[in-house]
């Protein structure tokens, strides 16, 4: 298996604080590969040394065979990155931040002219590709930093949350985009905090905590080792009920585990937990509020492994 | 070194500085302001006699355009998504500098221009020559200067802030309001002497043009290779 990124022990610290704490990833070619983790947890830290800005503090990793430490510009001839933040030229217009990321590319006048206006096209931004960008929405802004990334084909894209604050419509255009992209055999390295984002567009996935790798495999391994149960979750008032709360409902042998999450919610996995409700509340004896029944996610992976949301 | 990238950097930090129109009316009225104000607040002789301060002045200011440049480029992340292309550090640095210089000489053929038409004199107009590579000699000093404190502020705010406390003492220590210069070896009190030398007295000699032009022209060097140095360890992959 041809790899895109090999990283061995890769840490960086910023004096006390561990923010990538010795992460090995092996991300095969072609692959969409997904990072998940909450704010804080290092997943752009990562992508700032894979993508020659930052100097690990120690450990390798190799990108697409280059060394990140010794070969950073035969690296950047290869990649494309699209940051977490709007990073874009305010008095310039589209085509021309699109432009300029292809000229620095070397990329020749006639081509990266055409590929421009394809690219424009596809995310619907063609009738505003002359207009100066100092006035365009958040979205469209977001929807121009993801082209930055893409104008000059690179065989390696790093997208970190490329699409937060989109609305759903324009999301899903976005991820279209992304998953043309991956059947044109880039490999894509898909940092987010949305399981839904994670679930949806990666082969396979690291979640991140702390630094660290906490689980790894394709969306439906992950999900698939919380068992076959369904999730219930609800809210209740106390507090310092939710350990007994929960001991009792795992006294019933079809609830496999409870874990509380937040300062108010109780999450459980019952096989078959939807027909077997009734019997559920009965056994936790507290009133469930704002109950949810649904089929786990990366989330409830996530709860499963640290006790906290995502966004906790 | 690739020309291509680096016309094509220049190109874009020209067209951001000149598209935004305060800075665009800030570029071309501060010379404007400058010099009427200097004409008016003075009779016509002794504007003259300060016109050779007036022209050192417009170029420092560069100082202040070409940190606040950098410390953009740092603060809002544009700097950092160059730097993941094949654009090397160097051409990114390069091409900034390259923007403002093409500022800085605009700026000096307003000066100059204003001066002149306001009543200036000059003693021989086969110098004429000179009035321009003068304030372009501290033109590329206030680079460096610029460059240096671009590398160590943290945003554009505290660039523009800082930049007067260089750019003061420079201005008032070295012969921009007195007359002789307090400091005779800052860049600017070089440049003030030198100008004088040649605007009033039409004198052009080694020993006291051509000497004190090889002094700021060091000056120009030792600050721009400081500058660059600083910036390129400040920017570098940490």
């Amino acid at each position: 298996m041809e790899l895109a990124i090999e990283t061995n022990g890769l840490k960086k610290y910023f004096d006390d604080i561990h923010a990538v704490d010795g992460i090995d990833l092996k991300i095969p070619k072609g692959s969409l590969f997904g990072v998940l983790g909450p704010n804080g947890a290092g997943k752009t830290t990562t992508i700032r040394m894979l993508t020659t800005v930052l100097y690990p503090t120690s450990g390798d990793a190799k990108v697409l065979g280059f060394d990140i430490k010794k070969e950073t510009n035969e690296i950047q001839k290869r990649i494309g990155v699209c940051p977490q933040d709007l990073v874009m030229y305010d008095r310039l217009t589209a085509r021309e931040n699109i432009h300029l990321i292809a000229q620095m590319h070397g990329m020749a006048k006639m081509d990266y002219k055409e590929r421009t206006d394809e690219l424009l096209g596809k995310m619907n931004l063609l009738d505003r590709a002359d207009s100066i960008i100092k006035n365009f929405s958040g979205g469209m802004k977001r929807r121009l930093n993801v082209l930055m990334a893409v104008v000059h084909e690179p065989e390696l894209l790093f997208f970190d949350e490329p699409t937060a604050g989109l609305d759903p419509q324009a999301r899903r255009v976005v991820w279209d985009f992304i998953k043309d992209f991956q059947e044109k055999e880039s490999t894509i390295l898909l940092i987010t905090h949305s399981m839904e984002e994670a679930d949806d567009l990666s082969d396979e996935l690291v979640i991140i905590d702390y630094g660290k790798i906490i689980a790894q495999g394709s969306p439906e391994e992950l999900k698939g080792k919380l068992g076959e149960g369904d999730i219930i979750e609800f809210k209740v008032k106390a507090t310092e009920e939710r350990s007994e709360i929960i001991q009792r409902a795992q006294k019933l042998d079809f609830v496999k585990w409870g874990k509380s999450v937040g300062k108010h919610r109780v999450v459980l996995n019952a096989l078959d937990g939807l027909r077997r409700i009734s019997e559920i509340m009965d056994a936790v004896e507290v009133k469930m509020d704002d109950m949810k029944v649904r089929k786990n996610t990366l989330e409830d992976v996530f709860i499963d492994l640290t006790g906290r949301r995502l966004r906790d | 070194m690739n020309v291509h990238r680096l016309w094509y950097l220049t190109l874009k930090n020209f067209k951001t500085m000149v598209r935004d129109k305060a800075q665009l009316a800030w570029l071309l009225g501060y010379p404007l302001i400058f010099v009427l104000l200097y004409r008016f607040a003075f009779e016509e002789g002794v504007f003259a006699l300060m016109a050779p301060a007036i022209l050192i002045a417009g170029p420092t200011i560069l100082i202040m355009q070409l940190s606040t440049h950098f410390a953009e480029e740092k603060e809002f992340g544009t700097l950092q998504r160059l730097v993941t292309t094949p654009a090397s550090r160097s051409i990114i640095l390069l091409s900034g500098l390259l923007a403002q210089l093409i500022v800085g000489i605009i700026q000096i053929v307003i000066f100059l221009a204003l001066i002149l038409i306001l009543g200036a004199e000059v003693a021989s107009y086969a110098y004429i020559f000179y009035l321009f590579l003068i304030p372009f000699l501290v033109t590329f000093s206030s680079l460096g200067f610029g460059l240096l404190l671009a590398s160590i502020v943290k945003n554009s705010g505290s660039a523009g802030g800082i930049a007067w406390f260089i750019i003061l003492p420079l201005q008032f220590l070295g012969g921009v309001v007195t007359n002789p210069p307090l400091l005779g070896f800052l860049p600017t009190s070089l440049a003030v002497e030198s100008l004088r030398s040649v605007m009033t007295d039409g004198i052009v000699s080694f020993e006291i043009v051509g000497l004190r032009l090889i002094y700021l022209l060091i000056w120009g060097l030792v600050a721009s290779l400081i500058g660059i140095l600083f910036f390129q360890r400040k920017t570098a992959i940490l």
